[in-house]
């Protein structure tokens, strides 16, 4: 930045980041003025910092006085965050067994078994599907939000990154313990034996896996989407209509093929038709291969790109 | 009717002419009142002056002094000039007649 000195302190270098940090909040040309009249006035960081906030909460406080962003945050960003957060939780804790599995029983002497190569291949592919179907619902989520809320996108990412951090700190573990005291309660099923607590007594699985997984396959395709979903406003209505409808048709699957999301349906439909399986009907099939669209869609994109030129935003 | 932070704005505006831009403005009415103008009322009351009409703001030229990023400038229109106007004879017409200092005095007794 002009004015702040280019050394200082380690608080003055804070001070000088967080007003940088904090003025990306504001629309583009703004951010420019604002950070030239600091410049100009030479002011301290402290003081640098105050006003740039200052102006961030009346900004703020100036949209949040309407109805859209707290219908966006009703409707959206706190029912995804925690459906995506749950979502998180049973692809952390369910690839976590697997790792563990071949983490703590490794043997060189199984790699010159044949039948290993082709266990470990499923295996892998298995992992890979159910990664690409978190990232695939995450983009799809942050797609969605950033179409409806292209102007505050900047602040929408970083309330959606908080209820993520709830939902995966509290919500999620929360969720589950409901959802079994549900069952308990409700059909009389009694607790099940923790078969994985050798997995979860290690605080890599239990602790730290969920939150990686959550960042990397949850809270950073969301935020792309969110960025690709602020852009297609400049797509054509019918190419807009196509992504809309497939968007929610991956929304609609996530909530029936999530596992560890099916108690928001109802119990006994889930059990019976929706459950992932060789019974599943044919509307779930076409669900589990529209969940999928974005990488579709980004990969059209870039190949349009190349062929074509600039044809959708990037 | 203006608010008292608006007619600040107005008159400095005014009184800066060509050269009126945010930190200039702002630094006018530190001098003028003794008190800190932050950069969030000065931005705001500036959006609100120009939906009402008062003011035009535009992008203007960047400055070494500002790291090379642009001002934005203001310019008051005729509708802002009588704005300010009215609510300066405001002031006086409900001032007639009335001396600050007798009143000081008169509570301090």
């Amino acid at each position: 930045m002009g004015g702040e000195p280019s050394r200082g302190s380690i608080v003055t270098r804070m001070y000088w980041w967080l007003v940088n940090t904090i003025s990306r909040m504001l629309e583009s040309d703004e951010r420019e003025v604002v950070l030239g009249d600091i410049a100009e006035s030479k002011e301290p960081g402290s003081q640098a910092l105050c006003n740039v906030l200052g102006l961030v909460v009346r900004r703020q406080a100036i949209v949040w006085a309407g109805w859209r962003p707290w219908l966006t945050l009703a409707g959206l960003i706190l029912p995804l965050g925690m459906l995506l957060s749950v979502a998180s939780r049973t692809t952390s804790d369910g690839s976590a067994v697997y790792i563990w599995l071949y983490a703590n029983n490794w043997d060189w002497a199984l790699l010159s078994n044949p039948g290993f190569w082709r266990v470990l291949a499923e295996t892998i592919a298995l992992l890979f599907m159910w990664y690409l179907t978190m990232a695939c619902w995450a983009w799809t989520a942050g797609f969605v939000l950033g179409s409806v809320s292209r102007r505050m996108i900047k602040i929408n990412g970083v309330l959606l990154c908080l209820m993520f951090l709830f939902g995966e700190l509290v919500g999620a573990p929360r969720y589950f313990a409901y959802c079994e005291d549900y069952l308990h309660r409700t059909f009389g099923v009694p607790a099940m034996p923790d078969y994985h607590a050798a997995v979860f007594d290690v605080t890599f699985y239990r602790a730290m896996f969920p939150l990686i997984v959550q960042t990397l396959l949850v809270a950073l395709p969301a935020l792309w989407g969110m960025r690709r979903g602020a852009g297609s406003v400049r797509l054509g209505l019918r190419f807009r209509v196509a992504l809309w409808t497939a968007a929610f048709a991956t929304l609609a699957a996530m909530l029936m093929q999530e596992r560890g999301l099916w108690l928001f349906l109802n119990m006994h439909i889930a059990n019976t038709y929706l459950h992932p399986g060789p019974g599943m009907g044919w509307a779930i099939r076409l669900l589990q291969f529209v969940v999928f669209w974005p990488v579709m869609y980004l990969v059209a994109n870039a190949i349009g790109r190349r062929c074509y030129g600039r044809i959708v935003p990037v | 009717m203006l608010g008292e932070f608006e007619y600040l704005m107005l008159t400095s505006a005014t009184r800066l002419g060509e050269e009126a831009y945010g930190a200039a403005i702002r630094q006018e009415i530190e001098e003028a009142t003794g008190r800190p103008c932050s950069i969030g009322a000065l931005y705001t009351t500036m959006d609100r002056l120009e939906t009402k009409g008062l003011i035009k703001t535009r992008m203007g030229d960047s400055t070494p002094q500002r790291g090379g990023r642009r001002k934005r400038m203001v310019r008051v229109t005729a509708k802002g000039s009588q704005a300010a106007s009215d609510f300066y004879e405001a002031v006086q017409r409900v001032s007639r007649g009335v001396s600050w200092e007798a009143n000081r005095l008169a509570v301090r007794s």
